[in-house]
């Protein structure tokens, strides 16, 4: 039996990035995820993890190399002239949660949903708010509707903007240390809500420092450091006992625990 | 000396007037002066390097110079340039619109630069086209971060339009000064005139940090 050739979800090839000539951040990363696929990044501060996700998501030119999604081109530049090709088609399909709250303040939880589906999708007002309290419910958050981003808590934040992306249907989710900000009790509401998607077989790149979550979430674990990536594997094998020295390293330094 | 109050009373309709004017001037500056300011702090923050000169220009040249002297450039040198006579209310009300835009221009730009970053990413990561990423995120909350301040900038206008008696226009302060000469008690006469700008303006200034506390708590995330 053979299987059917389906194109890698995210092709990422020789990819750099710098922020001035003094900053180079990525020196050249391939990475590859299979659809299905949870990919957890974890690395050194300033290592460049959080821009990889802005890059994946469209946020950050590049000078030199090239994204595919889904077998369609997605980001590229040739390094020659300083322009980074972006098709913002292309760009639709992924969402984002970030490190820092971002829901819109002036907007209630619902209007915080419903924005870009009536903006962008021009779906019906009514139809989009009855997703969207669909959502909050299946997150918990069926109560916090009407409630404005000041009146949340940590933890409730960052779930309505879990939400708020899903709104659109992704077909990628990227999370950049979504629960590094909040306080420790607020954290597993979070990360819940993630599981919860995982078991649902959405693809996603995650940054975490959280080790029982990485381990509970990942399908493959890469550490990224000094702008390449230093070693990709099953997270039994990354975090469990990972090859390189670097990576044992940092797995010991951080996470202090290591089976 | 003793001091007599009364002739509030004889100069009731002269005073009444006077505030007529006053409120009037100030109404419509506030109104003009704002949308000015509005288009000036949008032009500031623009990409275009010549509408941020000529705007910054401008702004500087009416922040940095006495309004008093703004006053009577406008209602003595600009009917000769523009070769028209201008009414008096028209001369004030240019005047005063000019310095108020200025004013608030400083404004709206600072708080649409409050507007971080980060609400710019989300945008794009939700896919918000340009045009709704400035009318539906931007924008509302650089309008609600402003209002205090723009309250304050009213206030300020209100009291700063005493000058135009200076150029003969009949406000409240040009009327205070007409009873205080005739009736020769200064003292009385400006002491009530005070009193009534004090009694508009103090109900403005309170409201402003209410209205600060209250935007202030609703936008902190
Ligand atoms: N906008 C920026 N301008 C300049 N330098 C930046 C910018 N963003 C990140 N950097 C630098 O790039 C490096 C990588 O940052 P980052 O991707 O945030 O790393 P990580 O998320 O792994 O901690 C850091 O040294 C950081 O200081
Ligand atoms: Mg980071």
């Amino acid at each position: 039996m053979t299987a059917p050739i389906t194109p890698p979800l995210v092709r990422m090839q020789s990819l750099h990035k710098s922020y001035g000539p003094a900053m180079q951040v990525l020196k050249g990363l391939d990475i590859e995820m299979q659809p299905g696929e949870r990919l957890v990044v974890i690395g050194p501060s300033g290592g460049g993890k959080s821009t990889l996700l802005r890059v994946m998501m469209g946020l950050e030119k590049i000078d030199r190399g090239s994204i595919t999604f889904g077998g369609k081109p997605y980001i590229s530049s040739d390094g020659l002239d300083k322009k980074t090709n972006i098709d913002t088609e292309v760009r639709r399909s992924i969402g984002m949660v970030f490190q820092h709250y971002t829901l819109f303040p002036h907007l209630n939880v619902v209007e915080n949903l419903i924005l870009a589906p009536c903006k962008v999708r021009k779906e019906r007002k009514s139809d989009a708010t009855e997703r969207a309290v669909g959502l909050l419910t299946r997150f918990g958050l069926a109560a916090k509707a009407k409630a404005y981003p000041a009146q949340l808590s940590g933890g409730q934040k960052q779930r309505v903007a879990i939400a708020r992306a899903l709104m659109l249907d992704p077909k990628l989710m990227l999370f950049d240390e979504v629960t590094s900000a909040l306080d420790p009790e607020l954290v597993a509401e979070v990360e819940q809500v993630i599981l919860q998607l995982a078991a649902q077989k959405m693809p996603m790149m995650i940054v975490t420092h959280d080790m029982w979550f990485a381990k509970n979430i990942a399908s493959r674990v890469i550490f990224c450091a000094g702008g390449v990536v230093v070693e990709d594997g099953p997270p039994e094998q990354v975090l469990g006992s990972p090859k390189e020295e670097r990576t044992r390293d940092f797995i010991d330094r951080v996470f202090h625990i290591r089976q | 000396m003793a001091l007599d109050f009364s002739i509030i009373l004889r100069f009731q309709d002269a005073l009444l007037l006077g505030l007529w004017m006053t409120l009037k001037l100030t109404l419509i500056c506030v109104i003009l002066g704002c949308t000015l300011g509005f288009l000036v702090g949008l032009a500031r923050t623009s990409r275009s390097v010549m509408l941020r000169t000529i705007s910054g220009v401008y702004v500087d040249f009416f922040r940095g110079t006495p309004v008093l002297i703004q006053l009577f450039w406008i209602f003595f040198c600009l009917p000769l340039i523009l070769g028209i006579e201008l009414s008096n209310l028209a001369s004030g009300v240019i005047a005063l619109t000019l310095y108020m835009g200025a004013i608030t221009s400083e404004t709206f730009r600072a708080s649409l630069k409050s507007v971080g970053p980060e609400q710019l990413d989300a945008c794009i990561a939700l896919g918000l086209p340009r045009r709704i990423q400035v009318t539906n995120v931007i924008l509302p909350q650089a309008v609600l971060r402003a209002i205090p301040t723009l309250l304050s900038n009213c206030v300020s206008l209100f009291k700063e339009s005493a000058l135009v008696s200076a150029v003969g226009m009949a406000d409240l302060m040009f009327v205070g000064q007409n009873i205080s000469n005739n009736t020769a008690q200064p003292v009385e006469v400006l002491t009530i005139v005070a009193l009534i700008y004090f009694i508009i303006a103090f109900p403005l200034t309170r409201a402003v940090s209410l209205i600060e506390r209250r935007i202030l708590a609703k936008l902190a995330i």
